[in-house]
């Protein structure tokens, strides 16, 4: 059965490298990293006290929706502003003809009680490690529809489905880490079985927060190189520690191919493949042998018609923490064979943090960048090869290589593990 | 019917306030009995709506079958342990894998998918940060330094929304594609919606999909209050008096597979799954149309999908969550999709409550079973129609439906609906 090809016309990106797409991919290129002490709150007691923020981002001045914004957190803000970056870059967008097929795929953070909220609710009603149900109805988080409103799952993909009007399938999906990833997939699904034409995916998250950071750092998997933020996230290199958070947003429009070329529409690259497994082995890490993420590349190409060979670059998932990078590594090594000198590869979360809920959405838009400039972004801050993560990597200054085939990993705590195939627009290969 | 691929179901399993299997649960719609009562879980004396239907006799090591585990979980993945293990358990899947030589048992497990529908959490999983806040008065370094002696340091594991597929990955060695889907009280029907698609686009040859939720919180509760949203009483779907929903707790799973893979395994087929149909309403997270264009829509792309007739529907699940505004906007929609026409309606709210993410999921598996056994249930807390849709063929009464297919309906905040067929084997 000949799959039909699906086109990504419309990037929007809001992350701690910069709050547009230019100056992200700007950053991506300069091997810079956005490491640095955490400003947003008062993170001096925390064992991790550095995170790759986005800065300067005011939601009012490129949101012209007061209402809309009184219901949205700093995640849900992010990805408004990344959606409407990537709707107008496409050109395209849900009309009252066409609302009814334009889907909505959201890769979605872990929702819950903001700091604030929490705390308050804390002081004015704990009852031990429960809350009491008498002061609870009097306390102010809980008379606060807001606080409700804001922990919904399904909170942000409302504010953007109502900002936008799209009136087809719309989902909110969450695998921790590959959530991103697992949307965008889903979305090219969603219009290769004919449910939509168009799709508005992405992924939101911020957990630079007193209980996002709070989680990571009882796990011990964030970096606590609080003297040097900016050498912290270090993907592959052997003294990695940990990863840095990060937080933004990031949206892609996808079309079928033939509408887009119908339109005349500028075509970043082909999504051209989902590979989606499960690596049942341990909730935090997969196999040291890369069993999980070996299937996930095996099926996206598969998906992509294309072969490892095709393959000139990978955006892994790199996190900088010691097992993934060394599983990573292992499942590229079982991927590519001895063609992996070849492929180039680089973690993006070396300069942007990892974005958690948002990476796998953002790192397909870094994607379809390398593809469309023939750019790959750098591996920041590598330094001391591991024997365990041998690979090509992009390291000093960004390369210029044409790319047929890219990948984008995104591997999931809870064992979830996302692979995205993505095909030059002009690339032939594999196909009669 | 010329409509795609049907995909076939080979296990059930379900847990809720009305019962811990299937069968059970249907027995007691069937027999008039709610589990709708008097929250025990905590002390709602000074509570504005105090029922709820809860799981009685919750006993979490039994149902999670490990002990150990529940360090790592939370209520909702217990439910969706047991509901999941149950409709795997019925399949013969892991039986049918240990006879399998080793090459062939882990392509199998490859090739088996798993689909959840999550609510995602709600509030009381971040009580075990209380303790730390009191002590610290409120104040961030002291909480910051205090972190590690005193939270748990599975904290993030543990509430995970995707913790169902971890463990059930984990406990069946399932390791193919999957999905958690976190989108209010459709999850459960987009659960066994991409399981199905996940089949008929060749990327699994079987799938567990399940739905779980857990919201009877107090936190969580208030609010739905707060929103206006929740019955004094009684859940009164499609009746004139109705005032709102109210929650209840479960899971709903089911196996799903290709014709060719359950043949082969020689499995029974218990059901099949047709096709599906999805409409956003997109007026905001709470809000939605008054004139059911949405779930109408839904409905038609579903027949569309599953190249059924109207007239082929015998019955319809429908959402019928109890609210002013859900049931006379779905009750609309089906009028204006079947007509005259309109197939037995019927919905299990009023038993088993809103099982919020879950509830596409059990009210499926309820669906089937029904089928199975040629009935309709009634809703016997039906006193008098709303007027505004007198022709909505409900009813307090139980009655045969018109033919083995049925159309469930699931709508969800975001004003997102989503419309499943399936049918019985």
């Amino acid at each position: 059965m000949k799959k039909k090809r699906v086109a990504i016309t419309g990037l929007g990106l809001v992350t701690p490298a910069g709050n547009d797409v230019a100056s992200t991919w700007a950053t991506l290129q300069s091997g810079r990293s956005m490491g640095a002490p955490i400003t947003i709150f008062d993170a001096s007691g925390f064992s991790t006290r550095i995170a790759a923020e986005v800065k300067g981002f005011d939601a009012r001045a490129v949101i012209d929706d007061r209402r809309l914004l009184k219901f949205a957190n700093r995640s849900h803000a992010f990805a408004l502003a990344a959606a409407d970056q990537a709707l107008a870059d496409a050109g395209v967008r849900p009309t009252p003809a066409t609302s009814a097929r334009w889907g909505l795929s959201v890769g979605t953070g872990m929702m819950g009680m903001a700091w604030d909220d929490l705390s308050s609710l804390g002081l004015a009603a704990a009852d031990g490690e429960d809350v009491d149900p008498v002061r609870l109805q009097g306390s102010d988080t809980g008379r606060d529809p807001m606080v409700f409103c804001r922990a919904q799952t399904s909170a942000g993909l409302a504010l953007l489905g109502r900002r936008y009007g799209i009136g087809g399938y719309s989902t909110s999906v969450h695998t921790a880490c590959a959530s991103g990833g697992q949307a965008v997939g889903t979305a090219m699904k969603l219009i290769r079985r004919g449910t939509v034409d168009f799709a508005l995916a992405g992924g939101f998250d911020s957990m630079v927060n007193p209980v996002g950071l709070a989680g990571f750092c009882l796990l011990g998997a964030v970096s606590a190189d609080n003297d040097a933020p900016s050498r912290a996230s270090r993907p592959f290199d052997a003294t990695r520690n940990g990863f840095v958070l990060g937080e933004g947003a990031g949206f892609v429009v996808l079309e079928s191919w033939e509408r887009a070329v119908a339109r005349g529409a500028r075509i970043y690259a082909e999504i051209a493949g989902d590979g989606n497994s499960l690596s049942s082995y341990r909730i935090t890490d997969s196999h040291p042998s890369g069993d999980g993420p070996i299937q996930a590349m095996h099926w996206a190409l598969a998906d992509a018609d294309a072969t490892p060979q095709d393959v000139d670059y990978v955006n892994a998932h790199g996190t900088s923490t010691p097992m993934n990078d060394r599983s990573e590594s292992a499942a590229m090594h079982a991927v590519f064979g001895s063609d992996v000198g070849r492929v180039s590869v680089s973690s993006t979360k070396s300069a942007m943090g990892h974005l958690i809920a948002a990476a796998g959405a953002v790192e397909a838009a870094v994607c379809a960048l390398s593809i469309h400039h023939g750019v790959l972004p750098v591996n920041a801050n590598y330094v001391h090869p591991d024997p365990d993560c041998m690979l090509n990597l992009v390291v000093g200054a960004a390369r210029k290589q044409p790319v047929r085939v890219a990948l984008s990993n995104s591997l999931g705590f809870g064992g979830s593990n996302s692979c995205l195939a993505f095909r030059h627009p002009d690339f032939d290969g594999g196909r009669t | 019917m010329n409509g795609r691929t049907p995909v076939v179901v080979t296990g059930l399993g379900a847990i809720c306030g009305a019962g811990k299997s299937p069968a059970s649960i249907l027995d007691a719609i069937l027999e008039g009995r709610s589990a709708l009562a008097p929250i025990a879980s905590w002390d709602v004396a000074h509570w504005p709506r105090p029922i709820a239907a809860e799981i009685a006799d919750f006993n979490a090591a039994q149902l999670a079958g490990d002990r150990k585990l529940l360090k790592l979980i939370r209520r909702t993945d217990v439910v969706g342990l047991y509901a999941a293990g149950e409709a795997v358990k019925e399949a013969g899947f892991v039986a049918h894998r240990e006879g399998l030589a080793a090459a062939a048992a882990a392509h199998f497990s490859e090739r088996t998918g798993l689909y959840a529908g999550s609510g995602g959490g709600n509030y009381q999983n971040q009580y075990d940060y209380f303790p730390l806040i009191e002590q610290a008065a409120g104040a961030l370094p002291a909480f910051g330094s205090e972190l590690a002696s005193m939270v748990n340091p599975m904290w993030l594991l543990k509430s995970l929304p995707n913790n169902v597929l971890c463990h059930v990955g984990i406990r069946f060695g399932i390791k193919g594609p999957n999905a958690c889907i976190t989108n209010h009280s459709v999850s459960g029907l987009l659960a066994i919606v991409e399981a199905a698609a996940g089949i008929v686009n060749g990327e699994a040859d079987r799938a567990v999909a399940v739905g779980h939720d857990t919201p009877i919180e107090p936190q969580n509760v208030f609010y739905y209050h707060g929103a206006g949203l929740l019955a004094r009483e009684t859940l009164r779907p499609f009746d004139a008096s109705r005032d709102g929903s109210l929650m209840g707790e479960g899971a709903g799973a089911m196996m799903v597979e290709s014709e060719a893979s359950a043949r082969a395994r020689g499995a029974a087929v218990l059901g099949r799954v047709l096709g599906a149909g999805h409409a956003t309403e997109s007026e905001g997270l709470l809000a939605i149309r008054d004139d059911g264009e949405g779930p109408a829509r839904a409905i038609r792309a579903a027949l569309a999908e599953a190249g059924v007739d109207e007239r082929d529907v015998g019955m319809i699940v429908a959402h019928g969550n109890g609210t002013p505004a859900s049931d006379a906007s779905e009750a609309l929609a089906i009028l204006d999709v079947f007509g005259a026409d309109a197939p037995p309606v019927t919905a299990f709210k009023w038993s088993i409550g809103h099982l919020i993410a879950a509830a596409g999921a059990i009210e499926t598996v309820l669906a089937l079973e029904a089928l199975r056994r040629g009935v309709v249930p009634g809703i016997p807390v039906l006193d008098r129609i709303d007027p505004a849709f007198a022709a909505l063929p409900v009813s307090r009464e139980t009655r045969k439906p018109r033919s083995d297919v049925a159309l469930v309906l699931s709508r969800g905040f975001g004003g997102t609906d989503g419309a499943l067929l399936v049918r019985a084997a």
